[in-house]
């Protein structure tokens, strides 16, 4: 236990020591997968949710942090990594940094903005400027990207995904009415599993802004 | 073995090879489409570096939370799939939702990001055993950028173990109890 806990350090350190911008987008993803969790056992261990309420409402928590978690990774990764890679060719650069690759002579346009470019590698003289440069850009990214994830992309599929999803359980709901009504006919009676109350009275605490973001 | 070769076969084919190569040129192209931009403005550069320094999760958090005060109840109040009354409920319970998230979300990020800065100091004469239990193993300097981004890491994950119980315990709570305050506030403005 003792060796775990000293290995799982010793993997933070290496991991994230020099990647401030990357230790947000895990921890990010990571807080997301935690409340998700939080939200599919709140509602498996409530008692008050009878089964077959959720029977329909687990497999919708678990779409909805589906949502939350891959346009959380997906949005903030896409802006780190964007970030990363127009630091690492040169594209966004410091003049400090700018002055020192040509004064190794190297010709700017054959190697600014190339795939292949690596000034971290290349020129590992610069290497504490460049580092403090590119933590600062990647951090920036990292924020701007969950901000626009969590508080534009995601609401808006969210909100799209609860509509869809009402709709669906309306349409359904009228099938059942009209097939109880042709069972009461008959003198039978089906159980109805969930009522247009219950679903209005759930929906309204769940959507369209579900899941706490820890 | 067999698998990385199997790998290095697929990866080696005519095919896969032509379509890296097509990748790399999109990519390529896509890269200079980007204009060059160079900063040399002393202050910017030095707010950029603090950032990226300084700017651990908790900051983050409380940054998310105040963008989504101008953001999400304005995305709510413009649902028109959902009634009027339904559309003010929500947006009360989103703003509610989006205070106490960020409330819980900085505090306890802070207080464990600023825990485990006294919990990781390096083994010497003078140092309690408890107070090293989060240094890495063969570590012997504290004060550098790379240990400063490790505490800030090591603090967001213990924070957020402990969120996933706050998440039920003060954020569900205290979600509800400013739903109804704000809900009763809308009913007695709509009133007058």
């Amino acid at each position: 236990m003792a060796n775990l806990f000293s290995n799982f350090k010793s993997v933070m350190y290496k991991n994230y020591g020099e990647n401030p911008g990357k230790m947000l987008v895990h921890t990010g993803v990571l807080g997301w997968i935690l409340s998700a969790m939080a939200q599919v056992s709140a509602v498996v261990f409530n008692d008050k949710i009878s089964k077959e309420q959720k029977s329909f409402l687990i497999p919708q928590e678990i779409a909805d942090a589906a949502i939350n978690i891959v346009s959380y990774y997906v949005i903030t990764s896409s802006f780190k990594n964007l970030a990363s890679k127009l630091v690492s060719t040169g594209k966004l650069s410091t003049s400090k940094i700018r002055n020192y690759i040509k004064s190794k002579k190297v010709n700017p346009a054959e190697y600014i903005g190339k795939l292949n470019t690596n000034i971290e590698k290349d020129f590992p003289e610069i290497k504490g400027d460049y580092k403090a440069f590119k933590n600062g850009v990647d951090v920036v990214a990292s924020t701007v990207g969950s901000i626009i994830s969590c508080n534009i992309v995601t609401p808006i599929l969210r909100n799209e995904y609860a509509a869809q999803k009402q709709k669906e359980a309306i349409l359904r709901m009228h099938g059942k009415r009209q097939k109880n009504e042709n069972n009461d006919v008959k003198g039978l009676k089906q159980p109805s599993k969930l009522s247009m109350d219950n679903y209005i009275r759930i929906a309204s605490m769940k959507y369209p802004s579900s899941g706490l973001k820890v | 073995m067999v698998l990385y070769s199997i790998k290095s076969s697929i990866l080696n084919a005519p095919l896969c090879a032509r379509a890296a190569v097509s990748m790399r040129s999109i990519k390529q192209k896509g890269l200079d489409m980007i204009p060059n931009a160079q900063f040399s403005n002393e202050k910017f550069l030095y707010h950029l570096k603090d950032i990226g320094k300084n700017f651990s999760s908790d900051k983050q958090r409380l940054a998310l939370g105040v963008t989504a005060l101008a953001t999400q109840p304005f995305i709510d109040a413009h649902n028109k799939r959902v009634d009027e009354e339904t559309r003010k409920v929500s947006v009360a319970r989103t703003v509610a939702k989006i205070i106490a998230g960020t409330l819980t979300g900085f505090l306890i990020r802070y207080g464990c990001i600023k825990s485990i800065k006294a919990f990781s100091q390096i083994p010497g004469k003078g140092v309690p055993k408890y107070k090293t239990i989060f240094t890495p193993k063969g570590v012997k300097d504290n004060t550098t950028d790379a240990f400063d981004q490790y505490r800030n890491a090591m603090g967001t994950v213990v924070a957020l173990g402990i969120m996933v119980f706050t998440n039920f315990l003060i954020d569900a709570p205290l979600t509800k109890f400013l739903t109804n305050t704000f809900v009763k506030h809308q009913k007695m403005e709509d009133k007058k």
